[in-house]
């Protein structure tokens, strides 16, 4: 029950304080009509109700699962079966995250329907799978993180030069929305499960620098797909 | 449109959260049978969860199609349309200050930081540093909006020195400040804001929304990357010497 507790709160203190800003806006320099106004509140009730089920929800089942099979994975014995699951749990979770598809949302109503909602959603899935199994052999092989950060940095900007404008701001967008409240905590228990079962090294510092490797993946697959489709 | 929407499309978005949730379960299913074999009560957790989830999603997803963006994106354009274009961008530093302040994620960072730094970064300076960060950022997207100015020009001094940074900093400080990014791009941040910017982009005139509305979650997600690594920086520096003078006292 704790824990239910401490969600609420958590959401509370997300969602509480950028309402109050718009309300303070609303009745100082918007003046929206009244309607308008009260459908941002609908909106606000149903987002924070929603965002504690989802955590909540996520804590009990998918979060102690994904810890399992982070550690289960290494046991498998074989290093490319490792990392072939990894790339299958990245892909699979992306596309279970809300802010992923949120993003999506927004891209195929500004862009009227050019860069469609679910081509965007996989190929954001598909860029944060191929890093999350490159963070995996990272792991196995120990090759230092900022070798990775700095060589994909380095590449993105590379593709870029090849990109068509419009797709620059969506990519690096994209690259931000993978860190939500999805990802971020079953790439983490995967990480941590991985580095903790192959031992010997901190499993502290290999967990981490998951995150960051999951954040450039699709940035990268986004760009391409500019230098494809644009 | 009249009166207050609440379930409109609904039935869409239940039909999106079964596709977002269905290749997660079956991948469940696959390692429960195979590897992870759990006892039934443990197994009814799991189910358990994954309705809250399945919930939560839905819930989630409509408050922000029928609330969220059409709203945000209208609150945009009333800003866009006021005819002083500054208080865009006083307006973008107060929202990125208060979502930041009061961000659970960020706290936890925050602990993180002071733990790996042991004690030297103090909670406080790292809460204050974020915030202003995060402030400037969405500051920043707004002039970006109301000038017309491409990201690259944020984006490559940003990253050219964050990683000019990497080379003075420790692993584990870069681990945790490339890790930090995501923790100020919250849920009212992408869903939200980032609708308040369209909004805004769309309502000036020769801005083109899609080139010139996103962009702004990278630049938030950029804030705390910096502030990490800079902290990291300036309170490792007091470190070393505070090691040099405990030495000399030994």
């Amino acid at each position: 029950m704790q824990n239910i507790k401490e969600t609420v709160q958590e959401v509370v203190y997300a969602v509480l304080p950028i309402t109050a800003v718009v309300i303070i806006l609303q009745f100082t320099l918007i003046w929206l009509p009244m309607e308008v106004f009260l459908q941002f509140l609908v909106g606000v009730v149903m987002v924070s109700m929603g965002l504690i089920f989802f955590l909540v929800g996520a804590h009990l089942g998918l979060l102690p699962v994904g810890e399992m099979i982070g550690a289960a994975l290494p046991k498998m014995g074989k290093a490319w079966l490792v990392v072939f699951f990894g790339i299958l749990l990245g892909f699979v979770v992306t596309i279970a995250e809300p802010d992923v598809r949120v993003l999506a949302t927004q891209v195929d109503l500004v862009s009227g329907g050019d860069i469609s909602k679910s081509l965007l959603i996989y190929t954001v899935a598909l860029g944060v799978a191929i890093f999350v199994g490159l963070a995996m052999l990272r792991i196995i092989l120990s090759i230092p993180l900022t070798y990775l950060i700095v060589g994909g940095y380095g590449l993105i900007f590379l593709v870029a030069a090849f990109t068509p404008a419009h797709y620059v701001p969506i990519s690096f967008d994209a690259g931000g929305v993978t860190t939500g409240p999805m990802t971020v905590p079953f790439i983490l228990a995967l990480g941590v499960g991985v580095a903790t079962v192959l031992g010997g090294k901190s499993a502290s510092t290999d967990g981490f620098g998951l995150v960051a490797l999951a954040s450039i993946g699709p940035v990268l697959a986004v760009l391409i797909l500019g230098v494809i489709f644009g | 449109m009249t009166g207050i929407r609440v379930f409109t499309g609904f039935g869409h978005v239940l039909e999106e959260v079964a596709l977002a949730l269905i290749p997660l379960i079956i991948l469940f299913i696959f390692f429960q049978v195979f590897f992870l074999k759990l006892p039934r009560h443990k197994l009814k957790n799991v189910f358990v969860g994954l309705v809250f989830t399945f919930i939560g999603l839905a819930l989630f997803l409509q408050g922000v199609h029928v609330g969220f963006l059409p709203v945000g994106e209208q609150m945009g354009i009333a800003l866009g349309n006021l005819p002083s274009k500054w208080i865009l961008v006083v307006v973008g530093f107060i929202l990125g200050f208060v979502a930041t302040f009061a961000e659970p994620a960020v706290r936890i960072l925050n602990y993180e930081v002071e733990k790996v730094s042991s004690g030297y970064i103090p909670q406080q300076v790292m809460l204050y540093t974020l915030s202003i960060g995060v402030a400037v950022s969405i500051a920043l997207s707004m002039v970006r909006i109301i000038y017309g100015i491409p990201l690259w020009y944020f984006i490559i001094p940003g990253y050219l020195i964050a990683l000019i940074l990497i080379r003075f900093s420790s692993q584990t400080f870069v681990a945790i400040a490339f890790d930090s990014g995501g923790v100020a791009t919250g849920p009212m941040t992408v869903t939200f804001v980032l609708a308040m910017a369209i909004g805004v982009a769309s309502a000036i005139e020769g801005r083109d929304p899609l080139l010139d509305g996103f962009g702004m979650i990278t630049l938030v997600a950029l804030a705390p990357i910096l502030s990490v690594l800079i902290l990291g920086l300036l309170y490792g520096g007091k470190e070393k010497e505070n090691e040099r003078e405990l030495e000399r006292d030994a």
